[in-house]
């Protein structure tokens, strides 16, 4: 589904991704781990069309398709999903209205009608309580006075709503307490799908005791420097980050789980 | 992320959809001012003595005075000679007794606008008095409105038919001497609306004026006069546009309104008028004078204002809040884009006891325009108890806009409170990104945002009005992403 | 329309010419620009609220001598410049004796040194903002140039005491210039007070303080504002601050007959910031009127302000503060706060704060109230069984001294805080 070959990219003139390889097919879960300042969340960046970063070589393919020629938004139309690891506020503009506007943007890139208020209403109460968050929400302003739980179970909500093909899910267990996180977990696993595909960006493994991959691979220095099945993940747990050699300043104030 | 700045500016250009000119035979007076022009202006309106005494005292006082400068706006003098003070469509000698007199060419004209006039599609629920340059050319629900008691005519029939509440009120809340364009306008008002709206009376359609320029090298000078009596209440809504053309025009406006006890007046404006083109030329030069008067205890003034047009606005709606426990409120969305120029705010000024005054105002610049708020809050000594909330609220578009606050606060009584807050944001490259993630278009992310952003203000418009303005804005803004 | 009042030019005389040829040169420069200046009056947008308080009589346009034996409340310790009817006392004053710091007075400047100091002279301040301040580069008789060399650091502050003899009618014209170079510490005190009124005399004190801050230098003011009710004070303050450097400013005001101040920061280099913190209190018929104006020019800068006023009886206080982001300056963060508190249906509060904004990528905030304490903290107060009226003296009191806690020099504090309890005594003892 998605093809990443020889991926380079910069910001500001300094490069961060190095020369990315990376195959994920239909129906896999892969994790993207690694100390940070790897460049995990470029990464996620690149792949939704940030222009902050600027892609010096290489390509993507999603099913065959040159991703890096799409704007943003049409790369989120062909279905790559970006859960942010800190979802910017929109005062005023109602989350039901953001989402409606989006679901119907995607609708009519299909060749949709747009989805009528009512129907849509009801999509959008289910999807919210799947993860657990209180139908108000959607009348609140997008991520307007949401705390850090909230904000990354309204990202999960939004993926369930638009079903993309690549659900890119960036440090979305960052600030979560476990109760939290496990709801958020339920969220990505209902996610799961023969025909979508989930990368998961994360610092630690707890993450992936809740949504086990596929594949993980561990990032360092703009490059991917090992890949593997779930158990490498646990063996990174152990042996930390040094085990493969490369120095992780933030190991020491991990947080407990 | 320049890349995004630049894509925002891509977003912001579109064609001002008003600007068609009607091809009508027009009596239009010669370009220039005088006591003639005066005389001949109140003589073509068969006008009673008493009113050509007022407008020839207020001309001379025009005279004395100076073109204010204080205002953060830049624009070349006008020449108050080349202006023509009066064009009317031709037609037969007297106004239009009922619609089906009104030139179907005028008719097609305000079809086009969004504003039917004739019976089959008369817009429900709202009752519309239509000013073309310098005379209203028709009114609606005429007859519904007459069963309430409520009279809703130009002002020039109320001129000769309600002669002792013209006289009575005119000019008893913007004095002729109040300032340079309230003076002018005195002199040479041609037309506008009246509204008497009798004791008890809650009026029983929204009424609206649709003021239209067409022609060239014209000036309007429009004059609204809105009495709610005590207890009622009344909804009314303005409208303006006009062509696009090359010069300058000026507009310079002035409206009254008068609360007496108990009683409730909600003032709405969606302002449209051309605001020239992308190098800033033509456009309006809009420079009006919108002041209510609490008399009475318990009343109530409310403007709203959408402001996305002209080339320049200077426009202080505001209240003078007499009455005991008399409450005023603006609210204002006012948009700016390529070089239009707008200083525009409230003043609200506490006399009564327990008066209270909200202000949201929220502007928005985009391209090289500049945008000031400018407000005046004022507690007397004799305002005991009294309250104001202030919020001013200026969104940036780019790099090359300014957006400006000019407050001023005057308290005399040590019981009153004010509240006055501002904030100065922009559509962050962080918004549009997550946006455009989700699939959204950029163009409509950037008006969700702006419509976010004024969102307290549409609140208060009267709802179908409310949906234009969001569409307005749409179109006011496209291409200034950036 | 009536032409306006000018000034009048026996105000453009100077009477001393002890000072070097370049200086004298200045002055009469700037004399003749100000001939025919028109007074402000109601119209005048800067002087809106108070020239109806400006009276300036013939009388008084003469400078007083700069002879005469100075107050007692100079027994400040450490370093200290007394300044009496804008002169220069070296007697009385006790110069710091540190490298790196020169603190010399104008008439003792060389030729060269004066030649310097007049081609630097008001470029701290925009003319037309302070008309009647730049009066003092007409007329001062004397200065104060304060250098400091690169990294040089004062131990303690130093102590400007400002003070004017109000026997007889007439002006002063203090004058200090600040030159802190990079990375530089100072922290400078300047008192204005005055001795002797005799009810008759009528006196203009027109006091002009530039500070220049080179790169990464860091510097306080501190100004307490104390002359006697009859005295009419027109003064400017100017500051231009280069890269990573920091001002920091209290001032502590209390009204009089006329009292106008405005301060005025330029942040010319990125990462400049300042912080200026301001308390009036008047009572009686007094006034005090305070100008700030934050030009941030270039972008990454702060800056941070926050005024605090109350007027009791009579008084009338004013507030403008202006924040300018030129275009460019990106990344520009700026707030603005200032509260006020009226005690009396008499007395008048007057604020403008404002924000002239050219840049898009600026956090700008401001906030101004006028009005009562906050209802909780008095209830709060009230249910710990306080009276209602402690209550809200306790409350006004600490409204001031919150900012007044700021101030980083002890024996400032308690000077400000003597004549702060002295206000709060007067207006709360009555009612």
């Amino acid at each position: 589904m998605l093809s990443i070959k020889n991926l380079h990219a910069s910001v500001e003139d300094k490069e961060i991704l190095k020369g990315i390889n990376l195959e994920i097919k239909a129906g896999e879960v892969h994790a993207i781990m690694g100390p940070n300042g790897s460049g995990k969340s470029t990464l996620s960046q690149v792949l939704a069309g940030n222009e902050a970063f600027e892609v010096t070589e290489g390509e993507v393919t999603l099913n065959g398709q040159n991703l890096l020629e799409l704007e943003t938004e049409e790369r989120a139309r062909e279905g790559i999903f970006l859960a942010f690891q800190y979802p910017v506020e929109i005062p005023g503009v109602s989350n039901l209205q953001f989402l409606r506007t989006a679901v119907n943007a995607m609708r009519k890139h299909r060749g949709e009608e747009d989805m009528n208020a009512a129907e849509f209403m009801k999509l959008a109460r289910e999807v919210c309580k799947q993860v657990d968050l209180d139908p108000s929400f959607l009348k609140r302003g997008v991520n307007e006075g949401f705390s850090g739980g909230e904000k990354k179970r309204n990202e999960i909500m939004q993926a369930l709503l638009l079903q993309p093909k690549l659900a890119i899910l960036d440090e979305t267990d960052s600030g979560l307490d476990i109760d939290a996180l496990k709801v958020v977990a339920d969220g990505v696993n209902a996610l799961r799908s023969p025909d979508r595909a989930i990368l998961m960006v994360t610092h630690y493994q707890r993450l992936l005791n809740h949504i086990v991959p596929d594949y993980v691979h561990v990032l360092a220095g703009g490059r991917i420097i090992k890949s593997g099945g779930r158990e490498l993940a646990l063996e990174l747990e152990e042996k930390g980050y040094g085990w493969l050699g490369i120095k992780d300043e933030d190991a020491a104030d991990a947080p407990a789980n | 992320m320049a890349t995004t700045d630049n894509e925002v500016k891509e977003l912001i250009k579109r064609e001002y959809e008003h600007g068609f000119v009607t091809e009508i035979e027009a009596d239009t007076f010669e370009p220039g001012l005088n006591e003639d022009v005066i005389r001949r202006l109140s003589e073509v309106k068969r006008e009673p003595e008493f009113m050509l005494e007022w407008r020839l005292k207020a001309y001379r006082r025009w005279l004395e005075m100076d073109e204010p400068d204080w205002a953060h706006v830049h624009f070349p003098k006008v020449d108050y000679n080349a202006i023509s003070y009066y064009s009317a469509p031709k037609k037969r000698e007297d106004m239009p007794q009922s619609l089906d007199e009104v030139d179907p060419e005028l008719l097609r004209t305000y079809e086009k606008l969004g504003i039917p006039l004739h019976e089959r599609a008369k817009l429900a629920g709202v009752a519309v008095d239509a000013v073309f340059d310098s005379v209203s050319v028709a009114t609606t629900f005429k007859e519904q409105l007459a069963e309430a008691g409520v009279i809703f005519c130009p002002i020039s029939e109320a001129v000769q038919k309600y002669p002792e509440l013209v006289q009575k009120y005119l000019g008893s809340v913007v004095p002729p001497s109040d300032n340079y364009f309230a003076a002018l306008n005195s002199a040479v008002f041609s037309d506008g609306s009246f509204v008497y709206i009798p004791k008890g009376v809650r009026c029983p359609l929204e009424l609206s004026t649709y003021f239209r320029i067409n022609a060239a090298n014209t000036g309007q000078f429009e004059r609204t006069l809105i009495i709610a009596d005590e207890g009622s209440y009344v909804s009314y809504l303005e409208g303006c546009t006009a062509p696009m053309r090359d010069e300058n025009q000026l507009h310079a406006a002035v409206v009254e309104l008068v609360a007496l006890d108990d009683a409730q007046i909600k003032y709405s404006t969606v302002q449209n008028w051309y605001p020239g083109d992308e190098e800033g030329k033509g456009g309006i030069y809009n420079f009006v004078t919108k002041r209510g008067a609490c008399i009475g205890k318990n009343s109530k003034i409310s403007w709203t204002q959408v402001e996305t047009g002209s080339a320049i606005t200077w426009k202080y709606p505001s209240c003078v809040l007499r009455g005991d426990n008399s409450v005023g409120e603006f609210y204002s969305v006012a948009l700016t884009h390529n070089y239009q120029q707008a200083d525009t705010g409230t003043k609200m000024i506490h006399l009564g006891k327990n008066t209270k005054s909200t202000i949201i105002s929220k502007g928005i610049s985009a391209g090289r325009s500049s945008n000031a708020y400018r407000g005046l809050v004022k507690f007397g000594p004799g305002a005991e108890g009294a309250r104001n909330f202030t919020q001013c609220d200026s969104l940036l578009i780019g790099d090359r806009c300014g957006a400006h606050t000019f407050p001023y606060i005057e308290s005399r009584n040590k019981s009153a409170i004010v509240e006055h807050e501002a904030t100065t944001s922009k559509v962050s490259d962080e918004q549009l990104f997550l946006c455009r993630q989700r699939g959204i278009d950029p163009e409509q992310a950037v008006s969700m945002i702006v419509n976010g952003f004024c969102k307290e203000v549409f609140k208060e418009l009267p709802m179908e009005f409310a949906v234009e303005a969001g569409k307005l804005l749409e179109v006011s803004l496209e291409g200034s992403v950036g | 329309m009536k032409p306006a009042p000018t000034l009048s030019s026996a105000f453009l005389h100077p009477a001393g010419q002890s000072l070097p040829q370049p200086l004298l040169a200045l002055r009469k420069q700037r004399a003749a620009a100000l001939l025919g200046m028109p007074l402000p009056t109601r119209k005048t947008e800067n002087w809106k609220y108070s020239a109806r308080h400006l009276k300036l009589a013939d009388d008084m346009a003469i400078s007083l001598p700069a002879e005469g034996k100075t107050g007692t409340s100079l027994a400040v310790p450490g370093y200290k410049v007394v300044f009496l009817n804008g002169v220069m006392l070296p007697e009385a004053s006790e110069f710091p004796d540190l490298d790196g710091i020169t603190i010399t007075s104008f008439s003792d400047l060389d030729e060269q040194e004066a030649r310097e100091l007049a081609g630097r002279l008001d470029h701290t301040l925009t003319p037309q903002s302070v008309q009647l301040a730049q009066l003092n580069s007409a007329r001062f008789e004397d200065g104060l140039l304060i250098r400091l060399q690169p990294d040089a650091v004062l131990d303690q502050p130093l102590y400007i005491i400002h003070e004017v003899n109000a026997d007889a009618s007439g002006s002063a014209f203090p004058r200090i210039f600040v030159d802190a170079g990079r990375h530089s510490r100072l922290t400078l005190v300047e008192e204005f007070i005055s001795s002797g009124s005799n009810g008759q005399a009528q006196v203009l004190v027109n006091a002009v303080t530039e500070f220049c801050l080179d790169e990464g230098a860091h510097l306080t003011s501190i100004r307490l504002d104390m002359e006697g009710d009859s005295i009419q004070h027109i003064g400017a303050t100017g500051v231009r601050q280069q890269r990573n450097s920091r001002f920091e400013s209290h001032c502590v005001g209390f009204g009089g007959a006329l009292r106008r101040h405005d301060l005025q920061v330029r942040l010319e280099g990125e990462g400049a910031e300042c912080k200026l913190n301001g308390v009036v209190v008047a009572q009686g018929a007094q006034h005090y009127d305070n100008h700030t104006n934050i030009e941030h020019v270039v972008g990454h800068c702060n800056s941070e302000e926050t005024y605090r006023n109350i007027a009791a009886d009579q008084a009338h206080v004013v507030f403008n503060g202006r924040i300018h982001i030129h275009p460019d300056a990106q990344k520009s963060n700026a707030e603005m706060n200032n509260k006020n508190l009226l005690l009396s249906n008499g007395a008048e509060i007057d604020t403008k704060p404002e924000l002239e904004i050219y840049a898009d990528d600026v956090k700008c905030a401001h906030g101004a109230t006028i009005g009562q304490l906050d209802k909780t903290s008095v209830f709060y107060l009230v249910s710990r069984g306080i009276g209602r009226r402690e209550a809200h003296v306790l409350l006004t009191m600490a409204f001031i001294n919150e900012l007044v806690a700021q101030i980083p020099v002890p024996a400032v504090r308690e000077t400000a805080q003597t004549r702060l309890n002295q206000f709060f005594e007067a207006t709360f003892q009555e009612a």
